[in-house]
């Protein structure tokens, strides 16, 4: 219960360092890893999840439930790909990670498993996103604003309102520079071919490659200024 | 409780899902398990709450938990305010953001406090900071310990989720503020006689509307209520924002989370609260319970008990490995607590893994409440050294040899025989 008259609004600041504290953690490889990421760290950041690493299934099961009382909110569906994930690759005992993907290391990126293990979560399976929340993919002319904007707003994050495909939104995209220079390259390569995008592409507009991820990451920008560049293309 | 107050704009779901997604994504090596948190570059303490130092442990920066190393917390007989351990149960970011500093909440908002005294009660009753200040003030100098503090020990019969606690979760502080009991009293609310339950509420939130809300509730003829105090001071100033000000409920000898920080609400009640916090969080079951037979969710106000008193607990100060300590005499020291019942009449200390063991020197305590310094000789030989410790008080109550029989899925009140391994 809170005293109406004491109430401190601070959204901007509290968002920002939030954002700070939360892009840390990393769990193991494997399928329903985006729903941790996507539904634990509303409550809490995922230092919970990992340092609770190693406890059996049924322990997982009924942590589950408890968060249930503490507000978790998911489907039944969800619940259970969320208990395989954590039963399996955070239990006592894990699989080899050398069962993950593997894609950073071999520089065969695929787009198509990137795009499905990390971007679908937010932005849908087919790139169709979320109105209000979630910007589509699929006939997102921002995808064609520079050879290296999307790859900006993988590494760095993108923050502030924008109008895409005649949604208005104003919401926080986090960086994803944990993704490798190939993987980057690839899923961008993968969404501007894919869902009828290629149409949009301009005569002779060329894909990037890993080395020009790289050298986009060694630029490091902050989320609005990211912002403020998609700005400056539109004007173009 | 849930407040009238609008959430703010942004919508946390959502924004957890966005921030969420990226991870820092490098060790894909089989040792990931051991690699993840060495590569992750954890926010320091002081970056998570304002006014704390650099370096106490980590345990959840989104909810600002955080233990103290013991090489610390053995500096101080009252531990101050920038060393004590931390744990909210709710982010806090946005419109919660207020509380994670150690200075104190602004003079308006101690203006505008107001806690509300209310339930099954003939005529409900609002206090404010300033009727609490009119009164006369008491002090009581307490040991304040989370209740999972030590759960990281549990995980030698079977690990426990949530945070890896090692033994820094506890501090030992001078409170002061107004005796609840009589204060409830003057106040002349007429409970009904149905009213077997006392529930406190803070200020703080669920991050979502579908969580529950943190409540403790008491029961009226509990004794340690006798003892508990409105605290608007810890260690002689105003408490922190983050220690639970402008007012505390403290009950002297209790857990911490039966200690209700930034209180709003005091609740009669014929029942216990339904707080998830209450009824299934925060409890040990009470019987002994097997790993996979008695889980997390399976508590009830039946089969298990809050975590009320602290279970008589010793924990070695020095040396500790941190010291380097060289083969030959040492003094082995450390402080011993329990719940406040009863004197501690002895400490048993061994330096050669339980096979011999002396009574250490015990000082007594400036409360019932407050920790007991003790200390005793001993030799380190070169090589492995094994150095433990034992409380026992004057209704013979005494800490369990081997802290594993007390096993419980949520890792609460480890209170088994302290061990320190001294290699030289």
């Amino acid at each position: 219960m809170r005293p109406v008259s004491v109430t401190v609004f601070c959204v901007v600041v509290g968002a920002t360092a939030a954002l700070a504290a939360e892009q840390q953690f990393n769990l193991p490889q494997g399928p329903g890893r985006e729903l941790v990421y996507g539904n634990c760290q509303t409550c809490h950041d995922l230092q919970s999840v990992l340092d609770s690493a190693g406890i059996r299934r049924g322990a997982w099961n009924a942590l589950l439930d408890n968060m249930k009382g503490y507000g978790l909110r998911i489907s039944a569906d969800q619940r259970a790909k969320i208990l395989d994930y954590l039963g399996t690759y955070l239990g006592p005992n894990p699989p080899a990670a050398a069962a993950a993907t593997g894609a950073a290391a071999t520089g065969a990126a695929d787009g198509a498993q990137v795009f499905a293990d990390i971007c679908a979560a937010c932005h849908q399976a087919k790139g169709e996103g979320q109105p209000g929340d979630f910007p589509p993919l699929a006939g997102n002319p921002d995808l064609f604003l520079a050879t290296d904007f999307p790859a900006t707003v993988v590494l760095n994050g993108l923050t502030g309102a924008i109008d895409v495909a005649g949604d208005s939104l104003d919401q926080t995209m986090p960086a994803f520079d944990f993704l490798s220079d190939d993987e980057i390259a690839a899923v961008i390569k993968y969404v501007r071919a894919s869902w009828g995008n290629d149409k949009l592409r301009p005569a002779g507009f060329a894909d990037l490659t890993a080395g020009e991820v790289a050298a986009r990451r060694a630029k490091a920008m902050t989320p609005e200024e990211v912002h403020a560049y998609r700005g400056s293309l539109e004007k173009k | 409780m849930r407040s009238q107050v609008t959430r703010p704009a942004i919508n946390r779901r959502q924004f957890g899902k966005l921030a969420g997604a990226a991870g820092l994504a490098l060790g894909v090596s089989p040792a990931w398990m051991r690699a993840a948190l060495a590569d992750t570059a954890t926010p320091d303490s002081a970056e998570i709450i304002a006014g704390k130092v650099s370096g106490l442990i980590v345990h959840n920066a989104k909810l600002g938990v955080m233990e103290t190393p013991l090489t610390l917390l053995r500096k101080y007989e009252h531990t101050p305010k920038e060393i004590m351990f931390n744990r909210f149960h709710f982010p806090h970011e946005g419109d919660a953001a207020w509380y994670a500093t150690t200075k104190v909440p602004s003079a308006d908002m101690v203006k505008n406090w107001t806690i509300r005294v209310d339930g099954l009660v003939e005529r409900p009753r609002t206090l404010t900071i300033a009727d609490l200040q009119a009164r006369p003030q008491e002090t009581r100098v307490s040991v304040l310990q989370c209740a999972g503090n030590g759960r990281s020990f549990y995980a030698a019969k079977e690990k426990v989720g949530g945070g890896q606690w090692k033994n820094g979760g506890m501090a030992c502080v001078e409170w002061e503020g107004v005796p609840l009991k009589p204060l409830l009293d003057d106040l002349k609310m007429v409970p009904s006689a149905d009213a077997h339950w006392l529930t406190a509420e803070g200020w703080d939130q669920p991050a979502t509307p579908e969580g529950s809300d943190f409540a403790k509730s008491y029961h009226m003829a509990d004794s340690a209520l006798d003892n508990a105090i409105l605290a608007l001071k810890m260690n002689g100033e105003a408490i922190p924002a983050t220690s639970g000000g402008p007012v505390r409920l403290i009950i002297p000898g209790y857990y911490g989370n039966m200690n209700v920080k930034m209180l709003t609400v005091l609740l009669f009640d014929a029942e216990q609260s339904n707080s998830a916090y209450q009824s299934v969080g925060y409890r040990m079951p009470n019987m002994p319970v097997e790993p996979g037979q008695f889980e997390a969710n399976d508590y009830t106000i039946y089969n298990s008990v809050p975590t009320y008193g602290h279970k008589i607990k010793s924990v070695i100060f020095s040396p500790l490995p941190e010291d380097k300590a060289v083969a030959g005499a040492v003094t082995i020291t450390g402080v011993a607590f329990n719940d406040g019942e009863a004197k501690i009449t002895s400490v048993e200390v061994s330096a050669d893994g339980g096979k011999s063991w002396q009574a250490a020197d015990v000082k007594d305590a400036e409360s019932p409440w407050a920790w007991y310094h003790w200390s005793a000789k001993g030799t380190l030989a070169s090589g492995a050294n094994v150095l433990m410790c034992r409380a026992t008080d004057a209704l013979g109550r005494t800490q369990p040899m081997d802290g594993l029989t007390r096993w419980n899925p949520r890792g609460y009140e480890w209170n088994g025989v302290d061990r320190v391994e001294i290699t030289i």
